[in-house]
């Protein structure tokens, strides 16, 4: 029986902060706490739940020992070309060599684990190929006895497992693929069900994410970086700046290390924020964070400050002489009733600004003080404002090697001295720029 | 034509003299008096003050000849010499043309006499506005130098300055601009970042900073500049403030950009204007050293009313124009003028014209009453409705003349062009209603103080009092303001249309008080009810003008008055039905007030900076 039929979430997390971009107002929470927040996403970064489920074929129903049954068909292959052409031709071997289609429903379970490989898991065609594999009007009730108990059920399983695999992968079956199911297991059957709860439900939730990630990412980590900030700043007045391009592109991914890309993203309001600073307040570089792109992790710092004190901040006040031509605020001692107060009485979490984001291939301080350093060319300010680093080190990295293994807990943050002596270094190096 | 000019100057002084007896008498007394109240700021109150606008003001018979003598030499120099194609094409007044608009006094319409102006009173200067306002150029050109360019010096400057600047200035041997706008400032004073700094010497102030689409930029040798200046406040802190300074061309750093290539009025110089180390003496101080920000408003306020006479003079032509097109082209034997779809348009001209022409002249009527009243709101109000009017209007004409009115062989698609800038300039008509909405509110908003914190607070009485109050409205109760009636001020041919002028009136002020209890002061935040306030107030102002013009026009039996009372009525009855519509927006439950959603799509589609529907051929599968 098939039961959900939503589409693979997406994950893209990401921590509270990154999505607000400029000032939260509201009350203070102390220094530590407000740290402790945006290192939440880097600690939890081993957890399983963030990962995405290993890709592993499904395992079917079916006995292992047939796998050996039909597994040659795939090895006839020339070797190393793992291509769609490939494996329409061991489906269609299948048919040749087996006039009578005997094992039919190990032969599919086995063509849908190897459709990864093959990278055909996201075809249409090849499905409705694997679906025409099955004997056509055989499995077709013919009473109303047969269709109430399930007439052949382990191909109807089968014929779901088909459909399943097809929507693990967002696959939309078409026309096609509903005469195929018709003719073989006919209207009154499982997989049918399960093909017209598909063609209901994906074509309403296709376009459900209002932030919709491309189905596939771009490879140059320059270019994931900049749809990553793009994602996480919704704002299209913000602009995106590559500080840094990679030294050497000939193997995408795999950068020098010594020159690893670094692009940040800004918004005009973020810069008059910043340029606004009070000077006198350490701002902070803090990371890394990571954010889910599809089954890609990318990760980012924050260049932020912390929530200014009650008696610091500025009230706005509105200038007298300010409009030409209308009053701002009329003169009068009462205010909104409550019938048009539409403001919820919530608990607001309380943060301090966020000026900058930027995604690094290098998540060590020399690459971030580049980027802190290309930022001052377009935030002058910048210059007058101590930076801290905070860095999480590489803890909060997900290693694919060590992807199972639990990681030791984040270190403890460096003790205040040495967040002083960073800061010193870092008015030091300001002071020689 | 010199001889003309000698005879209008004839006329001019000797109605100056009359003004100044007249002044003498009987202006010094009343002007202590105290003065009614505002009729605008009332109506927020649901009140009709009949006193400030019935009867319809009228000048008396000396002051009409004199207009007529005046206005005759400039309507035929508008008719015959003005080649309005030509300035249009060519982007700039000719000048013999401007020469001859100096000799004719026209660029000192509203200068005093003793400083060589006309010192046309606002009446005249609306009735010559009539005329001007047929060439666009023209029009702004002069409203650049006296209504806005030198008003500054009329309003705030002291004896030495309107002696030094004013005689040169109404002759129009200098032009003059006022420079406000700059690239990132419009109505955004706080935003200013010209920049005046006292010498060392203390004597003089040295100017730095760019101004933007200064009409008249090119060709003025006087500008009032607007410049931030250090200011030592009471309590000792200095502060930025704005300081208006008469600048003269000769004062040096002084440049312009080249003239800006506009959609319509091309014939007037709109361009840049650089101020750079300008000396200014402190002498040229307009008004006082911080003061400027209330030299502006006062200046741009009391430039407004004189659109509405100008768009009507413009309607005036024409509807003439069209119609003539109108009754001669024929389609399926039958001339244009006989297809009701046609008619409509120019009723709606005429109408259209009609209100405007009364509201201006009821402005101006107000205007000139002794004891400088303000009416800052209904000369907004006017400003608003003309320029809309004129938009609607011309667009209307087009629609009439058909391909030819697209056709630049034809006048028609200039006037389309110039008039659009009517809905933009002094103030966009946006700004302007928030101003006529929050400046009435106010005045609202602080009488009813006590009856609004009673009902905060919960006073039974006065709670008991509103209830009974919506109920009887509810049940639909009669509304009489003393309009009409035996005794009433308006003419029982109108009687209808003023019963529907009362109870919109009546429950405006009553929407009024809803909506200051439920925003009190926040209501600043709530510009679409802003909006439909100011309209509503717009409507009932014109409704009133043209019931007060109607009433009298039946009463003395003027000419074709039964076509006014037509007017008027239509009038009244599509304002009424809109005002019922807007009202019953304004209410928070109604189902015509849609402004939850609206505000929902604007956000959407900012938030994306698109239209972010899919296309319609677009499937899922």
């Amino acid at each position: 029986m098939p039961t959900g039929t939503l589409p693979r979430k997406e994950p893209a997390q990401q921590p509270p902060g990154a999505q607000i971009p400029a000032m939260v107002l509201c009350p203070q929470v102390p220094l530590r706490a407000a740290r402790g927040l945006h290192c939440s996403a880097a600690a939890r970064n081993s957890d399983s739940w963030l990962v995405p489920p290993p890709p592993e074929p499904r395992k079917g129903p079916g006995p292992t020992k047939a796998l050996a049954l039909h597994e040659e068909l795939f090895q006839q292959a020339p070797a190393g070309a793992r291509d769609k052409a490939n494996f329409v031709r061991a489906v269609q071997n299948f048919g040749q060599h087996n006039v009578h289609k005997r094992g039919h429903v190990d032969f599919i379970y086995l063509a849908l684990r190897k459709m990864r490989e093959y990278g055909v898991e996201r075809d249409l065609a090849v499905y409705n190929l694997l679906l025409d594999v099955f004997p056509k009007e055989v499995f077709r009730p013919r009473s109303i006895i047969q269709s109430i108990f399930i007439h052949y059920p382990r191909q109807q399983e089968c014929g779901i497992a088909v459909l399943e695999q097809m929507e693990s992968h967002g696959v939309m079956p078409n026309k096609e693929t509903e005469f195929l199911l018709i003719q073989i297991f006919g209207r009154k059957s499982y997989p049918m069900l399960k093909f017209v709860r598909m063609k209901l439900w994906f074509s309403r939730f296709k376009n459900i994410n209002p932030f919709p990630v491309p189905r596939d990412l771009p490879q140059d980590p320059v270019d994931l970086a900049k749809l990553g900030l793009r994602h996480m700043e919704p704002n299209l007045s913000a602009t995106v700046t590559i500080y840094q391009m990679p030294s050497s592109k000939d193997s995408t991914g795999a950068a020098d290390p010594a020159e690893p890309h670094i692009v940040g993203i800004q918004t005009p309001d973020q810069q008059a924020a910043l340029a606004n600073h009070n000077p006198a307040r350490p701002v902070f570089v803090e990371g890394p964070f990571s954010l889910w792109l599809r089954d890609k992790c990318v990760y980012y710092h924050i260049l932020r400050a912390d929530l200014l004190p009650p008696e610091e901040r500025e009230v706005e006040e509105i200038p007298e002489e300010w409009n030409l031509y209308y009053p701002m605020q009329l003169d009068l001692d009462y205010g909104r009733s409550g019938w048009d107060d539409y403001e919820f009485d919530i608990h607001k979490v309380e943060e301090g600004p966020v000026f900058a984001i930027c995604m690094a291939g290098a998540h060590d301080q020399a690459t971030l003080a580049k980027w802190i350093q290309g930022l001052q060319e377009t935030n002058p300010a910048l210059a007058q404002i101590p930076v801290v680093f905070r860095l999480a080190g590489s803890t909060g990295e997900l290693r694919e090697s060590s992807s199972g293994v639990k990681e030791p807990p984040p270190p403890p943050p460096p003790p205040e001295g040495q967040e002083e002596e960073e800061d010193n270094q870092q008015r030091q190096q300001q002071g020689q720029s | 034509m010199g001889v003309a000019v000698l005879f209008l100057r004839g006329v001019v002084a000797a109605r100056a003299s009359r003004a100044l007896v007249a002044f003498a008498t009987s202006r010094r007394p009343l002007r202590t008096s105290p003065r009614s109240r505002a009729f605008a700021k009332e109506l927020f109150l649901g009140k009709i003050e009949k006193k400030e606008v019935f009867p319809f003001p009228e000048v008396s018979q000396d002051e009409l000849n004199d207009i007529t003598q005046f206005v005759g030499p400039v309507e035929k120099f508008f008719a015959e010499e003005v080649d309005s194609q030509r300035i249009d094409r060519e982007g700039r007044i000719p000048d013999e043309t401007l020469e001859k608009l100096k000799s004719l006094g026209l660029f000192g319409m509203q200068v005093p006499e003793e400083y060589g102006g006309l010192g046309l009173s606002n009446t005249m200067y609306t009735r010559l506005g009539e005329i001007i306002g047929l060439d666009a150029s023209i029009a702004v050109t002069l409203a650049a130098h006296q209504a806005i360019g030198l008003k500054g010096i009329i309003l705030a400057g002291n004896k030495e300055q309107k002696a030094r600047y004013l005689p040169k200035l109404a002759s129009g041997e200098h032009i003059a601009a006022f420079c406000l706008t700059e690239p990132s400032s419009g109505s955004d004073v706080a935003s200013i970042k010209s920049r005046a700094t006292l010498s060392e010497d203390k004597k003089h102030y040295i100017l730095n900073g760019s101004k933007v689409w200064i009409t008249n930029g090119g060709m003025a040798n006087i500008f009032t500049v607007f410049a931030k200046t250090e200011v030592v406040d009471s309590d000792s802190s200095v502060k930025d403030k704005i300081t208006a300074f008469i600048v003269e061309r000769d004062f040096g750093g002084v440049t312009n950009g080249k003239p800006e290539d506009k959609l319509g009025i091309r014939g007037s110089n709109t361009c840049a204007v650089h101020f750079e180390n300008t000396r200014v003496p402190i002498e040229n101080v307009l008004g006082e050293v911080g003061g400027g920000f209330k030299v502006a408003m006062s200046t741009l306020n009391s430039g407004r009313f004189s659109m509405g006479s100008m768009v009507a003079g413009l309607l005036k032509k024409l509807i003439e124009m069209t119609a003539a097109y109108a009754c001669m082209r024929k389609q399926f034997n039958k001339s244009l003028s006989e297809f009701g779809l046609i008619q409509e348009k120019f009723a709606l001209m005429a109408q259209k014209a009609y209100v405007m022409e009364s509201m201006a002249y009821l402005t101006a009527g107000m205007l000139d009453q002794p004891g400088f009243p303000d009416c800052s709101i209904e000369a907004a109000m006017v400003k608003v409705f003309s320029s809309e009017g004129a938009w609607q209007c011309v667009s209307e004409a087009l629609q009439v003349l058909g391909g030819s009115g697209y056709m630049r062989d034809y006048p028609y698609e200039r006037l389309l062009r110039d008039s659009r800038i009517l809905l933009i300039f002094e103030g966009t008509n946006e700004i302007l209603r928030m101003y006529i909405a929050l400046t009435g509110l106010q005045h609202a908003g602080r009488i009813l103080t006590a009856r609004v914190n009673e009902l905060k607070r919960g006073n039974v009485s006065t709670v008991v009092e509103t209830i009974g109050q919506k109920l009887r409205d509810s049940l639909g109760r009669t509304v009489d303001l003393g309009l009409t009636g035996k005794l009433g001020v308006v003419h029982p041919s109108v009687e209808d249309s003023a019963r529907k002028l009362e109870e919109n009136a009546y429950y405006f002020g009553r929407t009024v008080e809803t909506l200051l209890l439920r925003f009190g002061k926040t209501i600043v935040e709530e510009q679409m009810v802003l909006k439909r306030v100011a309209n509503i107030l717009i409507n009932l102002y014109g409704m009133t003008a043209v019931l007060s013009r109607a009433s009298r026009s039946i009463r003395m039996g003027i000419r074709n008055h039964d076509h006014e009372v037509l007017l008027a009525n239509i009038f009244c009855a599509e304002a009424y039905y809109q005002n019922l519509f807007t009202l019953s927006q304004l209410d928070k439950y109604s189902p015509e007030n849609l402004d939850e959603q609206i505000k929902k799509v604007s956000q959407q589609v900012l938030e994306k900076q698109a239209y972010i529907c899919a296309h319609p051929l677009e499937r899922t599968d």
